[in-house]
C-alpha cells in the first residue's frame, strides 16, 4: 500500500471540490498552494518508492511502474508549478474584473479535476480504465479550453471536443480489440486488460488482432497527442485557452497521450516484433516534424508558435520511441525536459498577454528590458526548446539521432534537416521577442500576480537547469527500467 | 432443438446488428434534426435488445445491466437533452450539408465494405455466436465518423458521435461478450458527461453566434 500514490491521485479531487465549495478567494488560494506542494512531494515520494521497489500499488486500484512514475514526476512537477501560476494568472484576471468569484472557483475545480484524471490514467494497469480516465481528462480540458467564452475560444473548444471525441472512440475500439484477443488467453475478466499480464502472454496473442488494435490506438491517442495529420485542433486549443491551461495541455496532456501509445506499443512489440509499431510511429513522427517545421515559419501569434513547437517535440519524442533502444532513453528524457521547457515558455507568454492584451508576435519586442520575468522565461525556454546546450533537450535530441542512425540511417537525415529548420525559426523568433527595445507600454501587472508567476517560472527554470547537464542518479534508474520495458527496438538485439 | 439453438441464436444476433446498421443509413438520409434524434433512440433500443439477447444466450449477467443502462441513458436521457437543445434553436431542418444525401449513402455503403475488409483477418478468432457483428460494429463506427464530417449542425455532429459510441458498444458485446462491468459503467459516465458538455457548448454557440451551424466557426485558420 503506497500512501503517496493514493494522495497523488486524490489530492487534486479534494482541492478541486474544496475550491468549488468554499467560494472565497483567500481560501481557494491557500487550498491551491497546498495542492501544489502536495503534488510535488507526492510525485517525488512515488518516484522514490518505485526506484527502491520497482513498482508500487494501492490495493487493486492503482499501480505504478517505472514508466508511470516517470509520468507522475512530469505531471506532478509541472502540475505543481502550473497551479502556482494559475493562482497568479487567474487572480490578475479577477482583479481586472474579467472574472467573477464563481467562475474563478469553477476554473480551479476544473483544473484540479483535469490533473487528477490524468494522474489516474497513468497510474492504472487496466487499459480500459486508463481509457476512461484519459477520456475524462479530455472532457475537463474541453470545458477549460472554451473557458473564455469568446468566439475564438468557443471555436477552438468545439474543434477540440469533436476531434478528440473521434480520436478517443477509435482508441476505445483498439482497447476492445486487445481484450478480444487477450480474453482467449487470460479468460473473461479484468485480468485480460492488465499490462503486466498482457506483457507476459503477449507471445500467445493473435498477431492480426493486435496489429489492427495498435493502428486504432495509434490514430486514436495520436489525435490527442497532436500527431500530424490529426493535429489541427492543437494550435487553436493552445492559443485560445487561458494560458495556465495552454501550459498544462502542452506539458501534460500530450505527454499522457504519448504514454498511452507507448503502453500499446510495448504489447505490440512483444507480439509481432518491434518493426511493425516502430515503422508506423516513425512515419507519423517525421510527418509531425515536417508539418510543424513548415508552420512554425508562418506564425503570427506567439502562443501558436509555441503550440506548433509542441507538435515538433512530441514528434521528436515519438521518433525516439519508434526506433527503440537508445531512442527510448532519449524519448523519455525528451518528454520530461519538453514538459518543463514548454510550460515555462507558456508561463512567459501568458504574462506577455496579460500586459499587452494581444497575441501578435510581430508587436512583441524587448521583453527582457520591460518584463524581466517573462523575458527570462521565454528566452531560457526558447533556447532550450530550440535544442541548445546546456539543456536536456539537446542531450535527448542527440541521443535520439544516434538511436535513429543505428536503426535507420535514412531517417536520421530527414530528422536532422527538419530539426535544423525548426531550430532556426524558433530561435530567431524568441531572440527577436526578448532582445532589443520594448515597443508598447501595456498594462502593468499586480503585485500578487508577479509573485506567484515568478515563483512558477523560477521553479521550472531551476529544474530545467539542474537536470540539463546530467541525469540525476535516481532518474537514471527509472530510465533504465523504462528502456527495459521496450527492449532494443528496431536496432535489433546486440 | 439444442442443436439448433446456437445457429438460431447467432442469426438473431446478426439480425439485431443488421437493424442497427440499417438505422445508421436512415439517420444519414434524414434531414430533420428531431427525427435524427428519434432514430438514434430507436438504434439504442435495438442495441439494448441485441445485448440482452447475447446475455440470454450466453448466461453472462452483467450484459443485462449494460443493456438496461443503454435503454435509460441512450434511449431516454440523452435524446431528451438533445430535444431540449433543438427546441432552443431556430433551425429544425438541415438544408445545407457538406455531402448531399445520395452521395452520403453511397459513401456509407463503401464504408461497410471497408469495415468487412479490415475485420476479415481477425473475425475467425471470435466467439461463434457474435463474430459477424464485429464487422458491423466497425461499419457503424465509421458511419458515425462520416456523419461528423458530413454534417454542419452541432446537434447532428453529436449524433454522429453517439452513433460511434453505439458501434463501440456493439463491438465490445460482439467481440468480447462485453467489457468488465466497471469499464462499461465508466464508459457510460463519460458518454453522458460528454453529451452534457457538448450541450453546454451548443448553448453558448447559439448565444454567441446566433446559430449552431459549425461552418460559421471559421476565424481560426492558418
Amino acid at each position: 500500500m503506497s500512501w503517496p500514490l493514493a494522495l497523488l491521485v486524490a489530492a487534486p479531487v479534494m482541492a478541486g471540490l474544496g475550491s468549488l465549495l468554499v467560494q472565497q478567494r483567500r481560501a481557494i488560494e491557500v487550498l491551491q498552494c497546498a495542492l501544489a506542494g502536495t503534488l510535488l512531494a507526492a510525485a517525488a515520494l512515488v518516484a522514490g518508492q518505485v526506484i527502491a521497489a520497482g513498482e508500487v500499488s494501492v490495493g487493486d486500484f492503482l499501480q505504478a511502474d517505472a514508466l508511470s512514475a516517470w509520468l507522475d514526476l512530469i505531471i506532478g512537477f509541472v502540475g505543481s508549478s502550473g497551479t502556482f501560476y494559475a493562482v497568479g494568472y487567474m487572480g490578475e484576471e479577477m482583479d481586472r474584473g474579467h472574472l467573477s468569484l464563481r467562475r474563478y472557483s469553477q476554473f480551479f475545480c476544473l483544473f484540479d479535476l483535469y490533473l487528477s484524471a490524468m494522474l489516474l490514467g497513468v497510474n492504472q494497469e487496466n487499459i480500459a480504465i486508463m481509457w476512461i480516465a484519459i477520456e475524462g481528462s479530455t472532457l475537463w480540458a474541453a470545458l477549460l479550453i472554451g473557458f473564455d467564452r469568446s468566439k475564438a475560444a468557443l471555436e477552438a473548444g468545439w474543434k477540440y471536443i469533436i476531434l478528440s471525441a473521434v480520436g478517443i472512440a477509435l482508441a476505445l475500439f483498439g482497447t476492445i480489440l486487445v481484450y478480444y484477443s487477450s480474453e482467449h488467453v487470460l479468460g473473461v475478466s479484468s485480468e485480460a486488460l492488465r499490462w503486466s499480464r498482457l506483457y507476459r502472454v503477449a507471445g500467445e496473442l493473435d498477431p492480426a488482432a493486435i496489429k489492427v488494435a495498435f493502428i486504432f490506438a495509434l490514430i486514436g491517442y495520436g489525435t490527442k497527442a497532436g500527431v500530424a495529420p490529426m493535429h489541427t485542433w492543437l494550435p487553436d486549443a493552445h492559443a485560445e485557452s487561458p494560458t495556465p491551461m495552454s501550459a498544462m495541455l502542452s506539458a501534460n496532456m500530450l505527454t499522457v497521450a504519448v504514454y498511452a501509445i507507448l503502453r500499446f506499443k510495448a504489447v505490440t512489440d512483444r507480439t509481432v516484433g518491434p518493426e511493425f509499431a516502430g515503422k508506423l510511429i516513425v512515419g507519423l513522427a517525421l510527418l509531425s516534424l515536417a508539418v510543424s517545421a513548415i508552420f512554425l515559419l508562418v506564425q503570427r501569434d506567439y502562443k501558436r508558435l509555441f503550440a506548433y513547437s509542441s507538435i515538433e517535440h512530441i514528434g521528436i519524442a515519438l521518433l525516439g520511441f519508434g526506433v527503440g533502444g537508445l531512442g527510448v532513453f532519449g524519448g523519455a528524457w525528451h518528454l520530461m525536459n519538453h514538459a518543463l521547457a514548454k510550460s515555462t515558455a507558456f508561463y512567459g507568454a501568458g504574462l506577455v498577454f496579460l500586459r499587452y492584451n494581444h497575441k501578435s508576435l510581430d508587436r512583441v519586442t524587448g521583453l527582457l528590458r520591460q518584463m524581466p520575468v517573462a523575458g527570462t522565461a521565454i528566452l531560457v525556454a526558447g533556447v532550450a526548446l530550440a535544442g541548445m546546450p546546456p539543456f536536456g533537450l539537446f542531450t535527448s535530441e542527440v541521443l535520439i539521432a544516434i538511436g535513429a542512425y543505428r536503426a535507420k540511417p535514412e531517417v536520421t537525415y530527414v530528422f536532422l534537416a527538419l530539426l535544423a529548420l525548426a531550430f532556426v525559426t524558433l530561435l530567431y523568433q524568441v531572440l527577436r521577442m526578448t532582445l532589443g527595445a520594448p515597443g508598447e507600454a501595456g498594462t502593468a501587472l499586480g503585485r500578487q500576480c508577479r509573485i506567484f508567476t515568478s515563483a512558477a517560472v523560477g521553479i521550472n527554470i531551476v529544474a530545467l537547469g539542474t537536470i540539463g547537464l546530467h541525469v540525476p542518479p535516481g532518474l537514471e534508474v527509472l530510465l533504465a527500467s523504462i528502456v527495459k520495458i521496450f527492449g532494443s527496438g528496431m536496432e535489433g538485439p546486440r | 432443438m439444442p442443436l439448433l439453438t446456437p445457429l438460431i441464436g447467432s442469426q438473431m444476433v446478426d439480425l439485431g446488428s443488421a437493424l442497427l446498421l440499417l438505422t445508421c443509413f436512415a439517420i444519414v438520409a434524414q434531414r430533420r434534426l428531431s427525427s435524427c434524434v428519434d432514430l438514434f433512440a430507436l438504434q439504442s433500443v435495438f442495441l439494448a435488445l441485441t445485448a440482452a439477447l447475447v446475455a440470454f444466450l450466453t448466461g453472462i449477467h452483467h450484459i443485462y445491466i449494460a443493456a438496461a443502462l443503454t435503454i435509460v441513458i441512450k434511449a431516454v436521457v440523452i435524446p431528451r437533452i438533445l430535444k431540449r437543445v433543438i427546441e432552443r434553436l431556430n433551425v429544425k431542418r438541415e438544408l445545407q450539408m457538406n455531402v448531399n444525401v445520395p452521395t452520403g449513402l453511397l459513401i456509407c455503403g463503401a464504408l461497410v465494405i471497408l469495415a468487412f475488409f479490415i475485420t476479415q483477418p481477425i473475425i475467425p478468432l471470435g466467439f461463434l455466436l457474435t463474430r459477424d457483428s464485429l464487422a458491423i460494429a466497425l461499419a457503424i463506427i465509421l458511419i458515425g465518423f462520416f456523419m461528423m464530417i458530413a454534417r454542419k449542425k452541432a446537434v447532428t455532429q453529436v449524433i454522429g458521435f453517439l452513433v460511434m459510441e453505439n458501434g463501440l458498444f456493439l463491438g465490445a458485446t460482439a467481440a468480447a461478450y462485453g467489457m468488465p462491468l466497471i469499464v462499461e459503467l465508466g464508459v457510460f459516465f463519460d458518454v453522458l458527461v460528454g453529451v452534457l458538455i457538448i450541450g453546454i457548448y451548443s448553448h453558448r454557440m447559439q448565444d454567441t453566434f446566433d446559430s449552431v451551424d459549425t461552418s460559421k466557426l471559421t476565424t481560426l485558420k492558418e
